[in-house]
């Protein structure tokens, strides 16, 4: 495993849990690059054929494509263990995090630092959160254990590295990289004075974006109180400098235009439509005029034959994302429309991932993120 | 703060339905052998970090271990030891072979010696 750089608020892994660590890793890389691609194989030269001579026809999509692959030996096998693969992520990282708690909440309380935190116990989990826990996060995002708590941050912040293999590189700052060298290319000279960034988790974009404009004022929501306590812990360990606060990004307290772009990072996947369409609302009414809406997010169905298609929604069905289905399908440019964006002024671009050398996620290297842009 | 409370334990499994692949037997199976798959890793690693630090401090040389000569009585104790090893692993595999002895009795049934 490329080795992740440490902060000062990381919950460092000692001799056998960091082994433990890189060996999921380094097995969830051998299940991508070598076990993965046998799919293909398996559906075209017996799956494929077997349908096509009981039904005269091929699957017409990825739901048909469903009933029979999971019915494949060799789909299965691979699909057994990329679930047992993300179980042990958290396991392996679950031990240095809850034995470096106390020590870890002590740092965050003394660490000196830019940006603030904002705790809001009357916030409630969204029912698409408590219903499973999201990629198999025993506790998810939201679970407090202890007072301050801020375990589930830093649960996150390494298991979301083992999780993309390294792929969203050594500071896991990946997709604001990706959102910001994006946006700087279609907005050159804008000025931006105020930005906030929805469903920010551990800050691990928006911190980023703070440490590369220095001159605007960055705020954070989330819905998960630990998560937000580690952000904020953490940005001040980086340098960087956010305001964080526990809100729901469907409503918020901030008044009308307060901001000039709002971004999210592989938010929409994690909420219903209804919600989606809230949070495209809230957007509207928060930008100034002239302001940007940013969200990135995972592949819709939208030119996926129907193995890719049904291969995508692996998450779904076996990893607690029962949300991204919804997306998957969703008409954005209407949602858009109907939050008041006019859509001339609303895109759908393709953006490709920005991975550092010889790193892939997944084990697609043509992967690009669907950036849902408008202008108000 | 946790200080002079009891040790917090996080929460270790993931709230949701789990899916079956095989059966909930084989899916088990399964799951255990990764995890043995990760602790060997582990172990091997641990291992290879003993095996270092002894050089660096000249307790022995990495190459003492390859040219290792075998004396009679340790290759004895290993080879008890690797019996009782393979033994315990395989024990699920010897409780049915027993089972299937008692009802056998007087049955005819064939097994290995
Ligand atoms: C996959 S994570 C986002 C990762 C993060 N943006 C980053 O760049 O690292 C999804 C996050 O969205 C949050 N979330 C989901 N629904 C929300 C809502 N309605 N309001 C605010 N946050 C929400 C979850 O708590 C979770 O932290």
């Amino acid at each position: 495993m490329i080795p992740q750089n440490m902060h000062s608020m990381f919950a460092r892994p000692n001799h056998d849990e960091a082994s433990r660590q890189n060996f999921v890793n380094d097995f969830r890389v051998h299940l991508a690059s070598k076990v993965f691609p046998g799919t293909f194989p398996a559906y075209f030269s017996r799956v494929l054929p077997a349908f096509i001579k009981t039904q005269g026809r091929e699957p017409k999509d990825r739901h048909e494509v469903r009933k029979v692959m999971t019915k494949d030996p060799y789909y299965q096998l691979w699909s057994a263990m990329q679930r047992s693969s993300q179980e042990m992520i958290w396991d392996s990282v679950i031990d240095s995090v809850e034995r470096q708690l106390p020590d870890l909440l002590k740092k965050a309380k003394d660490l000196k630092g830019k940006g603030s935190l904002t705790i809001n116990p009357d916030v409630k989990v969204p029912k698409y959160h408590d219903a499973a826990d999201i990629h198999l996060q025993p506790g998810a995002y939201h679970t407090d254990t202890t007072e301050d708590d801020l375990a589930a941050g830093a649960v996150y912040d390494r298991g979301t590295y083992i999780y993309s293999m390294g792929g969203l590189g050594k500071e896991n700052d990946g997709l604001g990289r990706i959102t910001r060298e994006f946006f700087r290319r279609q907005f050159p000279d804008k000025k931006i004075e105020r930005v906030l960034d929805m469903g920010c988790t551990i800050g691990g974009s928006v911190t980023y974006w703070s440490t590369k404009e220095p001159g605007t004022e960055f705020h954070a929501i989330d819905v998960g109180a630990p998560c937000l306590r580690y952000g904020h812990a953490r940005a001040k360990a980086v340098g960087g400098n956010v305001h964080f606060s526990q809100q729901n990004a469907e409503k918020t307290n901030f008044p009308d235009a307060s901001f000039d772009l709002i971004t999210s990072h592989i938010l929409l996947h994690e909420t219903s439509v209804q919600a989606i369409d809230s949070i495209f609302k809230e957007c509207y009414r928060l930008l100034k005029p002239g302001g940007v809406m940013l969200h990135l997010d995972l592949p819709q169905v939208f030119g996926q034959n129907p193995l890719e298609g049904f291969l995508w929604e692996w998450e779904i069905y076996n990893n607690n994302e029962h949300f991204y289905g919804q997306l998957r399908e969703l008409d954005t440019a209407s949602v858009a429309a109907k939050a008041g964006f006019d859509p001339a002024k609303f895109k759908i671009h393709q953006v490709a991932s920005t991975w550092e050398d010889g790193q892939t996620p997944y084990s697609n290297e043509n992967f690009t993120f669907p950036v849902y842009l408008a202008v108000k | 703060m946790a200080d002079d409370k009891k040790p917090v334990k996080l929460p270790r499994t993931a709230k949701g339905k789990k899916p079956i692949y095989f059966d909930s037997t084989t899916d088990k199976l399964l799951s255990m052998v990764l995890t043995l798959m990760g602790e060997l890793s582990v172990m091997r690693d641990r291992l290879d970090t003993v095996e270092r630090l002894a050089e660096k401090k000249g307790v022995f040389k990495l190459d003492d271990i390859e040219n290792y000569e075998l004396s009679e009585d340790v290759n004895k104790i290993r080879g008890e030891r690797r019996a009782a090893y393979i033994a315990r692993v395989l024990k699920s595999v010897q409780d049915e072979l027993d089972a299937l002895q008692q009802q056998g009795d007087g049955m005819n049934v064939d097994l290995p010696q």
